[in-house]
């Protein structure tokens, strides 16, 4: 047999076990729906629901002080919808607060603060936050800040600005100038998506046809490793691209996403991501060989690294030594770096080749070790 | 006059349009080993499956152990045993922590249970198993086992679905002599297989063609019944060609190869052991020997299947 | 006759559940290993506190007064100095490229201009694309130039004999978690999010399990009571995850410092109370499902929304009200809410009685549903 007969011979039987495969998928409407339906469900969340700035955040007051002054600096800083007053408490009872959820903070204004501003003195107002929730914390403070401090310009009165001219800070956003965290998340949301759907499915389904004894018959038709592997991959490698196509048009579509890059590229990096995601899922199968410890290994190894170590929500940067060089195995990482750049930035090949490379490297390792622990079953 | 151990009358199931049990009536009495035999796909598990209360009949009743499986099905549940044709104990499991289990969800505790479990283990021969888990053992151990399981609360009626599937003859034998004991304890059996020289244990058979129980009767009378044509058993040399040729002559109305001779069938009233002798001789057979054979109850089944459930003669 | 007492059915049934779950160590390892090692990295990666963002200062001025302030403007770490840049054309290749997320713009006669009291204007250029990042360092430069333009403003009213105005100063003081630090926020909720994954998937997949081995009709024909089942099938896995609970509760103390201030005996009853709400909805999915990859991807369906709309990464507060409406009936915002509130803000049974209130209404009725679904009949 010539090597081109041999060739065609092998992609044939491979042919022959994707269209078997395409057909599990098909009857089961549940795999379609974690591949085509969960990614829209996700981003759909995760562009309304998933937001980290607070619109109505609820101030307690306790003021002290009781004059004209100081209940113009509490209107002054409720005045806006950002902050709203709920309550009007002593300070006493501001863990009680706290501790019901009712106020993230306790505007404190002492007394005597109608009598230092009325004297131009330096005066002091505390403001008691609730720190247990960091995240709203930060923003409290900020909002209070900037809020306090156009009070205290507006006390000076008008005629400060001829004397003391200002020093301006122009701020100037290339790419994102709404500064919109869908647009850094759904390259993120994409690389999530595809990579839970592909990971899972493929431990799933095959983990379950080793658990029904199924696979045993497999190995008892002439059909290769290599063949089999890509045989039951390709299918999932189809839905994954649709999966892909799917995310980035809703994510167009619905939040305005822009794509400025090569499509090309684009599709290459996101073929070359999936293939790795689905090694990665074979492999898990291969050696769990059982439907549950295979969904819960694909869970730990596909879920958390994708979340957290990706980028894509929180910095990389940011993280400790040990944490950033065990990103670097994790494909997701490449695939949102190279995503964003592209999508957003329009960064070409000259400048996202290093994922690319990491990519493909990733896919070609784990796809060997896939098969050769194949190998070992049957011997 | 004691109540029957199971009786159902008319008793159907209905999956959408297919109606695999129709409208199916008969009585087992206590301590009878009823046999139920068909082909597959012809309703016996689904029989089974009301017969315990797992599955609720589209129409017709059924009684078992004194209570009614539609309305009291968890009465039912509790006097009767059951082993399903897949086996269903906890592979991953050791054999003892099956028997524990099932024997909590009947009930049994502590002493008792262990006792009883000690018990059930030297019944089925299977003390001083040093399997890890259930999985470990061979197919026969793993069915005693389950049978085992099922008798645990010394249930009065016992069902068997296969049992034997997949056993070997040897551990197939011990396996009807407990349940033989068990019959002659008084417990009810009933069992279906397919294997039909087991089906001769049984005092009464009955027969499933697509959905209809098509025969009920002993042994005996169902080969009398379904099988009027005298059998013989030939023996010698030369039989093949020889058995070929007396296929064409009248009254005969079955020649087929048996191991090493030939099974005929043949109307009683014109062939009898030595005209059968004679004729093979004269066709070409060499050291001719006929004996006379029981119809067996394979020759029943075929019968029966064949005409589709109607029977030649009298019913 | 009485039938079968119900407490022997429910410890057989408990002591199988536990010998079969216990003897497979490869779920051991996930139920109870695994969790601990996500917490420690989550613990490690997950920081809301953005720093060190790469930034580069193009200093037209290069006068003692430009570098003075381009090194204060550094000095506290949230912008770090990724490279040099001498025009602001080479400095935004640097952003576009991705090395850069923000440069400062000093102009040229910035130092001349502060000294004569003239107007000046310092340019921010940030990278958008992470809009969370590029919030923080354009923060970072308002803050600085905003310093420096009221303390210059403040001198030369002094040296002109006006009186400056009054000063208001917020001062902070952060209950509960002075440094703000992220881990104290993080870590209930990741616990909360983890025993979601472990127990509701665990426990919709063994149910269906059985069903697919064929076990579950030896079980049904049996006496057993539903209730007695489904509760049996729980119990070991209450046990893991209060032992999981107790784990996650130690790492997060010893390792990332997160306080133990409050009652005790309210975060165990919040954590059974939990427990029995996720164990339920397991137990549910797998009454609506027949084969195992079925129950796991309903119950993988619903911990993904689940954990996004519970509060445990983004207040709930930043959701849109009908989004806010939901959480009413997600379990793991009310465990999350327990376990900070007890744990950080030092709660009891007086402050947390709604939410243990809640949890108990959403457990009790999802089991009930589960029940009365589960028949013991298999037609």
């Amino acid at each position: 047999m010539t090597p081109k007969e041999r060739i065609r011979r092998s992609l044939v039987r491979i042919g022959a076990m994707a269209a078997k495969e395409t057909l599990h998928i098909q009857r089961d409407p549940r795999t379609l729906y974690l591949a085509l339906g969960m990614p829209v469900v996700m981003l759909f969340l995760f562009g309304y629901g998933v937001s980290f700035d607070l619109e109505r955040i609820p101030l307690a007051v306790a003021d002290r002080d009781r004059t004209e002054e100081s209940r113009a600096l509490v209107d002054a800083v409720t005045a806006a919808r950002e902050l709203e007053r709920v309550a009007e408490v002593p300070a006493e009872r501001a863990d009680e607060l706290f501790r019901r959820n009712r106020a993230l903070a306790v505007l404190v204004v002492p007394e005597g603060y109608g009598r230092d501003v009325a004297r131009g003195e330096r005066t002091r107002v505390q403001l008691l936050v609730d720190g247990a929730d960091s995240v709203s914390a930060n923003q409290v403070l900020a909002k209070v800040d900037a809020l306090v401090r156009a009070e205290t310009r507006r006390l000076s009165g008008p005629g400060l600005a001829d004397r003391a001219p200002p020093l301006r800070v122009q701020v100037w956003t290339r790419y994102n100038p709404e500064g919109r965290s869908a647009l850094f998340m759904v390259p993120g949301l994409a690389a999530y998506v595809l990579a839970i759907s592909a990971v899972l499915l493929t431990a799933l389904t095959i983990a379950g046809e080793w658990e029904r004894g199924s696979m045993e018959q497999l190995f008892a038709a002439p059909v290769g490793r290599l063949e089999i592997v890509l045989g039951k991959l390709l299918p999932y490698v189809v839905l994954g691209m649709i999966e892909l196509q799917l995310v980035l048009a809703f994510g167009t579509v619905a939040f305005d996403l822009p794509v400025r890059g090569s499509a090309v590229l684009l599709f290459s990096i996101g073929f070359f991501f999936l293939a790795g995601m689905l090694g990665q899922g074979l492999l898990i199968s291969v050696v769990a060989k059982n439907q549950l410890v295979a969904t819960q290994a694909g869970a730990l190894s596909a879920l958390l690294p994708s979340l957290l170590l990706s980028g894509m929500v929180f910095p990389i940067g940011n993280m400790p030594l040990p944490l950033q060089l065990l990103s670097r195995i994790v494909p997701a990482r490449y695939f949102v770096h190279a995503l964003r750049g592209l999508l957003l930035k329009g960064n070409g090949l000259d400048v996202l080749w290093p994922d690319l490379v990491a990519l493909v490297a990733f896919v070609v390792v784990i796809v060997g070790l896939a098969t050769a622990r194949f190998q070992r079953r049957l011997a | 006059m004691t109540d029957p151990a199971i009786s159902a009358r008319a008793l159907t199931r209905r999956f959408g349009g297919f109606t695999a049990v129709d409208a199916v009536t008969f009585e087992v009495e206590r301590g009878e080993i009823f046999g139920y035999l068909g082909a597959n796909g012809a309703g016996k598990s689904t029989t089974i499956r009301m017969l315990i209360g797992l599955l609720a009949p589209t129409s017709g009743a059924a009684r078992v152990a004194g209570h009614d499986v539609a309305t009291a099905p968890e009465a039912v549940k509790a006097s009767i045993g059951y082993m399903s044709q897949k086996f269903s104990l906890y592979l991953d499991l050791p054999p003892v922590e099956n028997l524990l289990f099932f024997g909590g969800a009947y009930g049994l505790e502590g002493k008792a249970l262990r006792a009883r479990a000690d018990e059930l283990l030297e019944l089925t021969g299977l003390a001083g198993l040093s399997a890890a888990t259930t999985g470990e053992l061979p197919g026969g151990i793993r069915q005693r086992l389950a049978l085992a399981c099922a008798i645990l609360h010394r249930p009065g009626v016992v069902f068997l679905d296969e049992p034997t599937a997949g056993v070997d003859p040897a551990a197939r034998r011990a396996f009807w002599r407990i349940i033989r004991d068990l019959a002659a304890g008084g417990t009810t059996i009933f069992v279906t297989t397919h294997y039909l020289d087991e089906a001769e244990y049984c005092r009464r058979i009955g027969l499933m063609v697509d959905g209809r129980l098509v025969a009920l009767d002993t042994p005996a009378a169902l080969k009398k019944t379904w099988v009027p044509d005298r059998v013989l058993v030939a023996q010698g040399q030369g039989l093949a060609a020889a058995g070929a040729a007396l296929l064409a002559r009248e009254g005969v109305r079955g020649v087929a190869p048996f191991g090493a001779g030939l099974h005929l069938r043949v109307d009683p009233a014109r062939w009898g052991e030595r005209e059968v002798a004679e004729a093979l001789a004269a066709a070409g057979a060499r050291d001719v020997r006929v004996a006379a054979a029981e119809p067996s109850l394979e020759d029943v089944f075929l019968a029966v299947v064949d005409r589709g459930g109607r029977a030649e003669g009298a019913a | 006759m009485t039938g079968p007492s119900p407490r022997v059915q429910l410890a057989a049934v408990f002591r199988k559940e536990v010998r079969q779950t216990v003897r497979d160590r490869r779920i051991m390892f996930m139920l109870v290993a695994a969790p601990m090692i996500q917490t420690v990295i989550f613990g490690f990666a997950v920081d809301f506190d953005v720093d060190r963002v790469p930034a580069v200062v193009v200093d037209g001025d290069r006068s003692a007064e430009s570098r003075g302030h381009a090194r204060r403007l550094l000095a506290d770490g949230t912008l770090l100095r990724s490279g040099a840049a001498r025009s602001v054309a080479e400095a935004e290749h640097e952003v576009d490229d991705g090395r850069a997320a923000a440069v400062v713009v000093l102009p040229r006669g910035l130092g001349a201009d502060l000294l004569a009291g003239r107007a000046a204007e310092v340019q921010v250029i940030l990278d958008g694309t992470d809009p969370n990042r590029a919030t923080v360092a354009s923060g970072a430069v308002s803050r600085y130039f905003g310093e420096v333009g009221e303390s210059l403003a403040r001198e030369r009213l002094l040296a002109a004999g006006v009186r400056p105005p009054a000063q208001v100063e917020v001062v902070p003081r952060i209950a509960y978690n002075p440094g703000l630090e992220t881990p104290p926020f993080m870590i209930p909720g990741i616990a909360a999010m983890l025993l979601l994954i472990v127990t509701t998937i665990v426990t919709a997949m063994g149910l269906s399990r059985e069903r697919e081995m064929g076990t579950l009709e030896q079980v049904l024909v049996t006496p057993i009571r539903p209730l007695l089942l489904l509760v049996g099938k729980m119990a070991p896995f209450v046990v893991i995850g209060l032992v999981d609970v107790a784990l996650l509760m130690a790492a997060g103390t010893w390792i990332f410092g997160v306080p133990l201030r409050g009652n005790l005996l309210t975060l165990l009853a919040g954590t059974l109370l939990y427990l029995m709400t996720t164990l339920g909805v397991g137990l549910l999915i797998s009454t609506l499902s027949t084969t195992q990859q079925q129950s796991f991807l309903g119950g993988f369906l619903f911990t993904m929304p689940a954990i996004l709309l519970s509060g445990v990464m983004t207040p709930i507060r930043a959701m849109p009200g009908w989004l806010q409406a939901i959480t009413w009936v997600n379990p793991v915002r009310y465990y999350v809410e327990v376990m900070r509130t007890t744990l950080l803000r030092g709660a009891g049974f007086a402050e947390l009685w709604p939410q243990l209130l809640a949890l108990a209404i959403l457990g009790g009725s999802i089991l009930a549903t589960a029940t009365l679904r589960f028949h013991k009949r298999i037609g």
